[in-house]
C-alpha cells in the first residue's frame, strides 16, 4: 500500500476541466479579419439616391422589387 | 477523393454565395409579410432568385480568377445589369411583364453596384480574395 501511495503522489492528476484548455486552444486559433469598409462617397450618395428615386417613381414599388428579386 | 480548388477561387464563391444567401431573407421572408400586409388581394411577380447565390458566387469566383480591370462594384452592376434583361425577358415568356419592369435595367446594377462595392469588395478584402494573397486561415494544432 505504501508503494501504491508513493506512486500516486508522483503522478499528478488528469485535468477533469477541459473547458479551460479547450477555450485556450479556440483563442490561441481565432484569427482576426479586418473589414475595411469604403466611405460611401458622392458616387455612393448619387446611386443610394437613384435607387430610391426608382422606387418613388414606379407606380408599384412592391411588385417592382419583387420582379427585381430584391423582395 | 481530393480535388485542388484554390483556396481565393473557393472563398470567392462562397463569399458571393453567401452575401446572395443572405439577401434572400427579402424575398423569403419579407415579400410574404408584405405582400400579406399590402397587397393581399393579389400575387407578386416572382423573379428566379432561388438561383442568386450561386449565380453570385460563380460571379465572384470568375471575378477572383481573372482579376478584371475594373473594381469590385462594377464587376457587380454588370452582373446586375445582366440579371435586369434575363429577369424582363423571363417575365414577358411567363406574360407577367409590365411596363415599370423595364426600369429595372437601371436600377439591379445600381443596387448591385452598392452591395458590391460595400459588402462583397470587403469581404474579398478582408479574407485575401482580391488582393491575391490567400487568407491565412489557422489549421487544427497549428501554432
Amino acid at each position: 500500500m505504501a508503494m501504491l501511495d508513493v506512486i500516486r503522489r508522483g503522478t499528478p492528476d488528469p485535468p477533469h476541466d477541459l473547458w479551460p484548455r479547450l477555450r485556450a486552444r479556440l483563442e490561441e486559433q481565432d484569427d482576426v479579419v479586418r473589414l475595411r469598409i469604403p466611405s460611401l462617397g458622392w458616387t455612393g450618395v448619387a446611386a443610394l439616391a437613384a435607387a430610391l428615386a426608382t422606387l418613388w417613381i414606379v407606380p408599384d414599388p412592391l411588385a417592382f422589387l419583387a420582379a427585381s428579386g430584391i423582395l | 477523393m481530393t480535388s485542388r480548388v484554390p483556396r481565393r477561387e473557393l472563398l470567392a464563391y462562397l463569399i458571393g454565395a453567401g452575401v446572395a444567401g443572405t439577401i434572400l431573407i427579402g424575398p423569403y421572408v419579407l415579400r410574404a409579410i408584405a405582400g400579406e400586409v399590402y397587397v393581399p388581394d393579389r400575387a407578386l411577380p416572382m423573379a428566379p432568385i432561388v438561383v442568386l447565390p450561386v449565380v453570385w458566387g460563380l460571379w465572384n469566383l470568375v471575378w477572383a480568377r481573372r482579376q478584371p480591370a475594373i473594381g469590385v462594384a462594377s464587376w457587380g452592376a454588370a452582373l446586375g445589369l445582366g440579371l435586369a434583361c434575363f429577369i424582363n425577358l423571363t417575365l414577358a415568356a411567363r406574360g407577367f411583364w409590365f411596363r415599370s419592369a423595364l426600369l429595372t435595367v437601371p436600377f439591379l446594377p445600381l443596387v448591385y453596384w452598392l452591395l458590391w462595392g460595400f459588402v462583397v469588395g470587403p469581404l474579398n478584402e478582408a479574407l485575401g480574395v482580391e488582393g491575391g494573397v490567400p487568407a491565412e486561415i489557422p489549421r487544427a494544432g497549428a501554432r
